[in-house]
């Protein structure tokens, strides 16, 4: 325990009265509040040991949580849009649509082996909006030169280390619809 | 101090560590599954949460053997 008479604080001696425990002379207001607050935050070893495994107890539980989250909130199922026209996007070619909302943006390319694939058009360094290089045949984020490939949007150069949401397509006919969401 | 007594402080103090580089490596995997089910990663929260109560165990057990050590101490 530390002293309390050692936290004296200078004021005048008349005002100051004798410690009945130490003998030393001490501010009057001590007398009503006989509290050592230094000792309220001495904290011992053992009691440090019981905090940290209290806190123990609640990571675990937490990352129990955090683990359970994904089965506990079911994501809402994701809805079928027409996005495009299959014959308006030439080979090589590319638009522009949003998917599953209005200010998800996305991107349908037709390959040169004539295949359709589509991507969320957010970067996944800084959500830069990345564009379509026809001559490069790439997926490029202007902001910070990244790179992704148009086959399976997956980061090649450039900042960028996660791949690309891929937009999972059904064709009916003409129309090519979004149906989902791969992360 | 006696010796015993400095056999204790130091125990204390290696067991003091130990829980808390368990407890760094806890809040690591915490972090990581949070990241993961960002990423809709759904098997490394599972395998975090394991581990994490693991850790839990090996702190808990390191309390009680800090208890059972003190009450020892005392009984002689």
């Amino acid at each position: 325990m530390w002293p309390v008479c050692s936290l004296e604080i200078e004021m005048p001696e008349e005002q100051k009265k004798e410690c009945l425990e130490c003998g030393k002379k001490r501010e009057r207001w001590r007398e009503d509040f006989p509290i050592g607050w230094q000792g309220d935050n001495y904290v011992t070893r053992r009691e440090m040991v019981k905090f940290l495994a209290l806190g123990s107890l609640t990571i675990a539980g937490a990352n129990f949580v955090v683990a359970g989250l994904p089965h506990i909130v079911k994501a809402s199922p994701m809805p079928r849009t027409m996005i495009a026209l299959a014959s308006s996007i030439p080979v090589g070619g590319s638009t522009l649509f949003s998917y599953p909302a209005e200010e998800d943006p996305c991107i349908l390319v037709r390959q040169r082996n004539g295949d359709l694939v589509a991507y969320s058009q957010v970067c996944t360094h800084l959500s830069c909006a990345v564009i379509h290089k026809e001559q490069e045949n790439t997926l490029f984020c202007p902001c910070h030169q990244g790179y992704f490939t148009v086959e399976q949007g997956r980061p090649y150069a450039g900042p960028p280390t996660r791949p690309l949401p891929r937009i999972k397509l059904e064709q009916h006919g003409n129309e090519i619809f979004a149906v989902g969401v791969e992360v | 101090m006696n010796a015993q007594q400095s056999q204790g402080t130091t125990l204390f103090t290696a067991l003091l560590v130990l829980i808390g580089i368990g407890v760094v490596v806890q809040l690591w995997l915490l972090s990581a599954s949070v990241d993961a089910v960002f990423r809709h990663d759904g098997r490394i929260p599972a395998l975090a949460a394991i581990g994490s109560v693991f850790l839990f165990l090996v702190n808990g057990g390191l309390l009680l053997f800090v208890f059972g050590f003190d009450r020892k101490i005392r009984e002689r």
